[in-house]
């Protein structure tokens, strides 16, 4: 049924880090797997930078929501805060409770950071950034995602604390459950752009945005994603399984030092990770904000580098779900099924099913020219 | 309960699924416009960076942190050792040492301890003290690594009040009738269990009675 | 007959042995201990129950207040408070001590109502004496005691945004309570603990901004409280997490002895400042807002209209302080009370603060009872909590507003 949609006129030439990596292979193998070592560090500097960045921004966003100032102490406007902490939970006592199940508690953060990494692999920061540029990347996303619930699970019930275990299941309950509206969700952009590609999907965006393009259901379909991925990175208004008012600190109630540095770093990549899906599918990920045939206001946005482009579009979105977080109150734990299964999921079926219409009749913006 | 059938509950009107969450996408609208209005005002921010405003930081006037004891120009108080303080106070914080032998009147104070450990600023003792000797002050950063060291000894010296003492016919009988006492006013370091001021024996007496 | 009730519903049918203070029957005892086989678990139920304690360690319990949970998956069957974590023998202490020095005591009761306590006690001890006071004194106490009210309900209101789950209206909550404290600091010395109302007049005259101040404030805070209700009350998520939560009905609410905005959040108009008007409250205009169900949401709208109420009692008070002493009676170290026994409440911002003393005529109390508010208020929840969530034991425990060193004294 795709066949009906023209095909993508492919104005940008998308070449992946893996893609770059086999092609050196063939002239020298040693270059290629210095490459490749290199590719790897950068990307697990990449991990820890944006995570004690996030840190950082989530405690001065938070702190002047509040009327605070935040952080002030080390460095400039406390900007060396992250750093500070970070050694900090480094040097702390590791401490594992006598009677927790000691392997599991070990694996079940490490499991987290895994997936979160695993996750980051097939995100497109710009045309010429991205480690692999897969087929399915949007299938791979959603998929390794979900294997950090397994992390959270083990990490309650290894820590034999019945607040721990109590959380876990409720993480659980809900990165399962929201799993679904969020994947409806993106289920219309791929319709929309006919590919699970994320190179693809950001150049079927050449013509404009598809939270706007696709009238309604784009936004729609953007709102359910916002609302399901706020609740599968577990942040307020969905912050159960943590909870800190009702379990003390849910899951992570028995992790300390550096094991709970990695659930917090894994917290954050998550969110990284949300938001540049979130921005990649509904906000034209590295491409510049183009408006139909507007030649010339279109050449004055390719000036910004589409790697920009992406950092900004992940930053708002990003704010946004702060924002959420700094304001919301926490739901409870039968209204959040509620909401999920009574009103999100309905309407994300509704969503799809006018969208799958819409993309048949080609009624959206600027059907003919992507 | 079990008769919770019997109980009255609230009736939450149902006008409908897509009207509640319309009313209810815009509450969190309502909300958001106030948190976003006091993150783009950053002159709404009310904290205080504390001692980096030490300079300019003004304590209202009547903030109680600090007992004192008031000494006039030449140093010299107006304490009776009368007592007044002692019983007033609630919580036996404070502890008014007469001299062994008084020189001019019949009696003298020795030394005033105050044990801000103990001591709930209450006010009592200011307010009861009949010839005013007392004062409360908003000097509020005592801090100490070592809860002796929240041990105060008040009194500049041991003797008569300031009155008798302004009867004396000349500087050197003045002199004559005082004698020097360490005042321990304030945090210092550390220096096993003497501290300046206060006998080692009274802090011994004291460090007991505050176990019981 | 509620109680009995309540007893009934707190505790399991077949009562065998008590331990640490919690009724476990047999079976219980043995599905904790896993002895059970599965036909018999089955028979009772197809899921497991569990304990768990909720505190002395609790983000949400407001101090070392400990409750046993007795729990099945989220849902909260019973709750049992267990109490005396700070325990300081108040009463008893009180027996050693002479009467001007009780007075700073019940700063450490309710805290958050300390000018109030303050004042129970002082009149306590004025009742006994016979003192006459003037206007001046009565106007500056009701004046102090409603600011004292508002600040509490700032508290609350932030406290109740934290254990909901929203950080940002407790820090709102403090700001705006810091104006308060602010105001109090400037006259009365302190910020929390105050000892500022004492027997026979107050420890020091108003501070000569106070009046300025205070309508300062009055002017800043008023816009405030529809912020608050905008933010806070219009949200579609806090009201779903309020109503119909923890519903306490009229009869339950005053056979547990419950009082202040819980009991008129039930619909019981009880307010000793217009029952048994102390102060000047009788030469003063304000509602008694009453709730309806009797549900968290109700307690939170009390309170709110509470604060308003109290607003405008100040506005009506602040323009004309009389002029008169600060103090009728000699500071004196020692007060001598005459024999016999007295008892003096007042509405505090979470019920009636009593105080009880009996005298015989020394100069320190024979005995000296505290009826704390908190103490009833709590057991509601007993009542209130069981067969909710969580979530919903949370929510319950803060529209409580429970102070816990005024629970254990």
């Amino acid at each position: 049924m795709f066949n009906s949609l023209p095909n993508l006129q492919v104005s940008w030439e998308v070449i992946s880090v893996s893609q770059r990596v086999s092609t050196t292979y063939g002239e020298s193998p040693i270059l290629a797997v210095v490459y490749a070592l290199a590719a790897i560090v950068a990307i697990i500097l990449f991990m820890s930078l944006t995570a004690m960045t996030l840190v950082y921004t989530e405690r001065k966003v938070a702190a002047h929501f509040q009327c605070r100032l935040g952080p002030m102490r080390v460095g400039w406007h406390g900007i060396l805060q992250s750093i500070a902490d970070t050694l900090k939970l480094l040097l702390k006592e590791d401490i594992v409770p006598d009677q927790a199940d000691k392997a599991m508690h070990l694996f079940a953060p490490v499991l987290c950071v895994l997936a979160a990494l695993l996750a980051l692999i097939a995100i497109p920061f710009s045309p010429y950034l991205a480690v692999s540029d897969m087929n399915i990347g949007v299938l791979f996303i959603s998929a390794v995602s979900g294997l950090g619930v397994l992390g959270i699970l083990l990490g309650g019930w290894s820590s034999n604390n019945k607040w721990s275990l109590l959380g876990a299941m409720r993480a659980g309950a809900q990165i399962i459950s929201y799993e679904l509206s969020a994947t409806l969700s993106i289920l219309v952009v791929v319709m929309f752009s006919g590919s699970m590609k994320f190179s693809e999907i950001v150049q079927s965006q050449d013509q404009g945005w598809w939270i706007w393009r696709a009238p309604v259901v784009g936004l729609v379909a953007f709102l359910i994603f916002l609302v399901a991925s706020t609740a599968e990175i577990n942040r307020t208004p969905f912050d159960l399984a943590e909870g800190e008012s009702e379990l003390t600190a849910g899951f992570h109630t028995e992790y300390s030092g550096m094991r709970f540095a990695f659930f917090f770093l894994a917290e954050y990549l998550n969110l990284f990770i949300v938001s540049s899906m979130g921005a990649t599918l509904f906000l034209g990920g590295w491409m510049p904000l183009h408006i139909g045939n507007l030649t010339f206001f279109n050449q004055v946005m390719d000036l910004i580098p589409p790697g920009l482009w992406f950092a900004l579009k992940v930053s708002g979105f990003i704010f946004l779900s702060m924002w959420f977080r700094w304001t919301f109150p926490r739901l409870r734990v039968d209204q959040l099924m509620k909401l999920e299964w009574k009103v999100l999921l309905p309407i994300g079926f509704i969503n799809l099913l006018l969208a799958a219409i819409l993309t048949l009749s080609g009624f959206y913006f600027f059907p003919g020219n992507s | 309960m079990n008769d919770t059938s019997a109980q009255p509950t609230r009736r939450i009107p149902i006008t409908g699924y897509f009207a509640r969450i319309f009313t209810g996408f815009v509450s969190l609208l309502k909300g958001l416009k106030i948190t976003f209005h006091y993150l783009s005002h950053p002159s709404t921010v009310v904290t205080q960076q504390y001692p980096e405003n030490r300079a300019t930081l003004k304590m209202a006037e009547r903030l109680r942190a600090q007992l004192t004891m008031i000494h006039d120009d030449n140093g010299y108080h107006k304490c009776t050792a009368c007592h007044i303080c002692e019983q007033a106070c609630p919580n036996a914080s404070i502890h008014v040492a007469e001299r062994a032998k008084p020189a001019l009147s019949k009696t003298e104070l020795d030394t005033f301890i105050w044990r801000l450990d103990s001591c709930t600023f209450c006010n009592l003792c200011v307010m009861v003290c009949p010839f005013q000797v007392l004062q409360m002050k908003s000097t509020f950063e005592s801090s100490v690594y070592d809860q002796r060291l929240l041990i105060y000894n008040l009194s500049r010296y041991a003797g008569p009040t300031s009155t008798v003492l302004a009867k004396q016919a000349d500087d050197e009988a003045r002199k004559n009738a005082v004698e020097p006492r360490s005042v321990y006013d304030g945090p210092t370091a550390l220096n096993g269990f003497f501290l300046a001021g206060i006998p080692k024996e009274l802090l011994v007496t004291l460090d007991r009675k505050g176990e019981v | 007959m509620v109680s009995s009730e309540m007893a009934s519903s707190v505790l399991p049918n077949s009562l065998s042995h008590t331990r640490a203070g919690i009724h476990i029957s047999s079976l219980d005892e043995r599905i904790l201990k896993g002895q059970t086989d599965s036909k018999e678990r089955a028979d009772r139920e197809t899921t497991q129950e569990y304990f768990v304690n909720m505190g002395p360690q609790h983000p949400s319990t407001h101090g070392v207040l400990r409750l046993v949970l007795r729990m099945d998956g989220e849902t909260v069957r019973d709750v049992i408070p267990v109490l005396g974590y700070v325990h300081r023998g108040m009463e008893k202490k009180a027996e050693y001590v002479g009467y001007r020095q009780q007075v700073h005591f019940t700063d450490r009761l309710d805290y958050l109502s300390a000018v109030m306590g303050n004042w129970a006690m002082s009149s306590a001890i004025e009742k006994a004496m016979k003192t006459e006071l003037n206007d001046r004194i009565e106007t500056i106490r009701t004046i102090v005691a409603e600011l004292t009210r508002i600040q509490s309900h700032q508290l609350w209101w932030g406290v109740l945004g934290m254990d909901l789950g929203a950080f940002t209206p407790f820090l709102y909550g403090f700001r705006d309570r810091e104006k308060i404290t602010a105001i109090f600091e400037e006259t009365m010395g302190g910020r929390l603990t105050m000892n500022y109302i004492q027997p026979g007049g107050l420890m020091f005259d108003i501070h000569p901004d106070f009046v300025a101040n205070v309508k300062k404030f009055i002017s800043y805070f008023k816009p405030l409280i529809e912020e608050y209700e905008e933010l806070f009350g219009g949200n579609v998520i806090v009201q779903e997490r309020l109503k119909n939560v923890g519903i306490l009905d009229a009869k339950s609410a005053i056979s547990l002895g419950v009082t202040g905005p819980i009991l008129r959040a039930s619909g019981v108009a009880h307010d000793l400042r217009k029952l048994e008007p102390y102060g000047v409250y009788a030469k003063t205009k304000f509602n008694v807002p009453v709730g309806t169900v009797g549900d968290c949401w109700d307690r939170y709208q009390v309170r709110m209209q509470e604060m308003r109420e109290s607003i405008s009692i100040i506005e009506q008070l602040i323009d004309n302080v009389p002029e008169g002493k600060h103090m009728v009676m000699k500071f004196g170290a020692k007060i001598r009370v005459p024999e016999g026994v007295y008892y003096s409440q007042m509405e505090t911002a979470r019920g009636i603060f009593g105080i009880f003393i009996a005298s015989d005529g020394s100069e320190k109390p024979y005995r000296m009872h505290f009826r704390t508010p908190n103490f009833n208020n709590l057991w509601a929840i007993t009542q209130m909590a069981a067969g909710g969530r969580v979530g919903d034991l949370v929510a319950i425990l803060s529209s409580i507003d429970i102070v816990v060193p005024d629970i254990d004294r």
